[in-house]
């Protein structure tokens, strides 16, 4: 089976005066589809720069990374942008909604983006913030939405485009427990159901016990890749 | 095209009300700056339409037919016959609104107290109703009644210089056709108001008793006429040059260069203030978009993370744009609308006094809004707008969605 991600050699450096900051150094990382993965690591390890480069935020210094099969390094901005629309979800650490637009409307952005006919829209908005429990409040702006529920309007954004991964970065950082497990239960919930794949980089312990895979990276390099088939209920 | 704008109004229309106040700020540049351009643009063309009214009622009319070498010797010697023929059907013609003859000589007048050179003008009083509206500005006494009417009738201010009244006598100096110096006794009847320079120079008698003073016969000096509609003004001048190839036949924009120079001036001076204004709402604008789009930066990398394409993000700024301008210009027109109401009968230019004459304005101005100039101006404004903006949009669009989404 092809990878859904795959990093070959990545290394991505930083100009801060005349030094040379190596922020990945040579990373070479598969992720399957259907896999339930974290990456964590230390602050600055680079595990942020190695998920914004996997999902054609930036740009890797050397080295390749193919989404699905297609070869994003060198991409332009405009197709990279069509890229992440069909293939890539993103759920930030900030929620990051659209303030003037309601819980369904910003579902809908993202397939009005598409091009997708204004019905379907409203079919699969409905069907992806039902999903994640928020039904009732499609018409709510995200001001009127508490942390957690616009953490899951993030989750239903990035789902509802059907794409070939979510990444998610720091997801459950700025939540409290009751909603970080909520949440956490709602992706494992949706990996499990409709076999999406999940990528988090996080340094949350909750959301590291439920991910089937565990990849950590220290000074920009993996230091350990480890898999497992129990994680908890 | 039709999806994109779909996408993106209800985005840009709703990003505009994130920030009411500055919203409103610039609305109110953007619609007071327009205000005063169309006012300005208003108040120009009401001076210079009053100028133009002021020349060609006074006693030019649109357009003139004399002899030959008339217009550099004013006498009796260059004189024309009474239209005949084609030139007779063409004034007689729909194309024609009204025609005068006039016998009209330079002359001197002479009081019982002074003697003032003058212009002695001869003419039909019917006809001369239908070009000049000197017949109506009577303040004493009364018009002429007829072509055969010996009376004379007199400006309000020579009245004064001569020093004489309604039913005293004067006595008009002119050379007749041979060059020969004639002279007559004429009661005066009536006293008309005007421009100071016109209430100096213009007496009036009829024009059968003028015909004989100056021994012209039939003869007249000139035909003042008005086509139906100003636009066909050239065309009737083509046509009357055409059938009246020996005389001279001129529109009031050569017969009377300083209205018409107040006129073309006043265009320039319009299109001046349009620049300034701009300048000074471009640069409102611009800070205000420039603001708007630095506050977003975090939004347009997320906008871009989520897959929207740069192209997009510029479209979208340069919609917001579109809309703020437009909103600002529909202000600018209502309010130009509402003060150019606000005077139904026109501008008093009273408190003037003869302060008014001196610029070729009339007393009154009549303001209105041209269906042209308000198209013109306001889209001038809107489409430069929009294109002032497009510098921020570029920037809003440029911008890494990684570098964007660092920033808070």
């Amino acid at each position: 089976m092809d990878p859904i991600v795959a990093c070959q050699n990545i290394t991505r450096h930083y100009r801060q005066g005349i030094i040379d900051v190596p922020a990945v150094q040579g990373v070479d990382l598969n992720i399957m589809k259907g896999e339930f993965a974290s990456l964590a690591g230390p602050s600055g390890s680079g595990k942020t720069t190695l998920l914004n480069i996997i999902g054609g935020l930036d740009r890797p210094s050397g080295g390749t990374v193919a989404i699905d099969g297609e070869e994003i390094s060198q991409l332009g901005a405009n197709k990279l942008a069509d890229l992440r629309l069909r293939k890539i979800g993103f759920v930030f650490q900030a929620y990051n909604l659209i303030p003037v637009l309601s819980a369904a409307e910003n579902v809908q952005f993202v397939l009005q983006l598409m091009g997708i006919s204004k019905s379907e829209r409203r079919r699969r908005a409905q069907d992806v913030l039902s999903q994640v429990g928020l039904s009732g409040l499609e018409d709510r702006r995200p001001a009127r939405l508490s942390g957690g529920q616009q953490q899951r309007v993030a989750v239903a954004r990035a789902l509802a485009s059907r794409p070939a991964i979510v990444l998610a970065d720091e997801p459950t950082a700025n939540l409290d427990s009751h909603a970080a497990e909520g949440l956490i239960s709602l992706m494992k919930d949706l990996n499990r159901s409709s076999g999406i794949t999940f990528l988090m980089a996080t340094h949350d312990p909750r959301v590291i016990a439920h991910t089937s895979r565990h990849i950590v990276i220290t000074d920009g390099r993996i230091a350990s890749d480890e898999k497992r088939h129990n994680s908890p209920e | 095209m039709t999806g994109t704008i779909r996408l993106l109004l209800p985005l840009s229309w709703r990003n505009l009300w994130r920030n009411p106040r500055r919203t409103v700020i610039t609305v109110l540049v953007v619609g007071v700056g327009l205000w005063s351009i169309l006012i300005f643009a208003v108040l120009l063309n009401a001076w210079s339409q009053s100028s133009r009214d002021t020349t060609v009622s006074l006693m030019t009319g649109e357009a003139e037919i004399h002899a030959k070498g008339y217009l550099d010797d004013p006498t009796a010697a260059h004189r024309l016959r009474m239209p005949s023929g084609r030139l007779a059907q063409i004034l007689g013609s729909r194309q024609t609104a009204a025609w005068s003859p006039r016998v009209r000589v330079s002359a001197i007048v002479q009081s019982e107290y002074k003697t003032l050179p003058i212009t002695f003008v001869g003419v039909s009083p019917t006809r001369e109703r239908m070009i000049s509206d000197l017949p109506r500005d009577i303040v004493a006494g009364h018009y002429l009644s007829g072509p055969n009417d010996q009376g004379i009738v007199l400006g309000q201010d020579l009245v004064r210089r001569l020093k004489t009244a309604i039913g005293r006598r004067v006595v008009i100096m002119a050379q007749d056709a041979t060059g020969q110096l004639r002279e007559r006794a004429f009661q005066v009847i009536g006293i008309y108001r005007a421009s100071q320079t016109a209430e100096d120079e213009f007496t009036f008698t009829g024009i059968h008793v003028a015909q004989a003073l100056v021994r012209a016969g039939s003869d007249v000096s000139e035909i003042a006429l008005d086509a139906r509609t100003r636009n066909e003004l050239p065309r009737l001048i083509t046509a009357l040059k055409a059938a009246a190839p020996d005389l001279d036949i001129q529109s009031w924009e050569t017969l009377a260069p300083l209205a018409y120079a107040v006129s073309t001036f006043f265009n320039s001076f319009i299109l001046l203030w349009l620049w300034v204004m701009f300048a000074l709402m471009a640069i409102g604008i611009v800070n205000s978009q420039l603001m708007a789009v630095i506050e977003r930066v975090h939004e347009f990398g997320l906008l871009q993370a989520l897959g929207m394409q740069p192209r997009l993000i510029l479209c979208e700024v340069a919609i917001e744009s579109v809309l703020l301008i437009g909103v600002g210009v529909i202000v600018g027109i209502a309010a130009a609308i509402v003060s150019v109401a606000a005077f139904p009968n026109g501008i008093d230019l009273g408190f003037l006094g003869r302060g008014a004459e001196l610029v070729g304005a009339g007393r009154i101005l009549h303001p209105k809004l041209a269906m042209g100039d308000l198209v013109l101006y306001s889209g001038i404004v809107w489409i430069a707008g929009v294109v002032a903006t497009l510098w921020p949009a570029r920037r809003a669009a440029k911008v890494s969605p990684v570098e964007a989404m660092g920033r808070n």
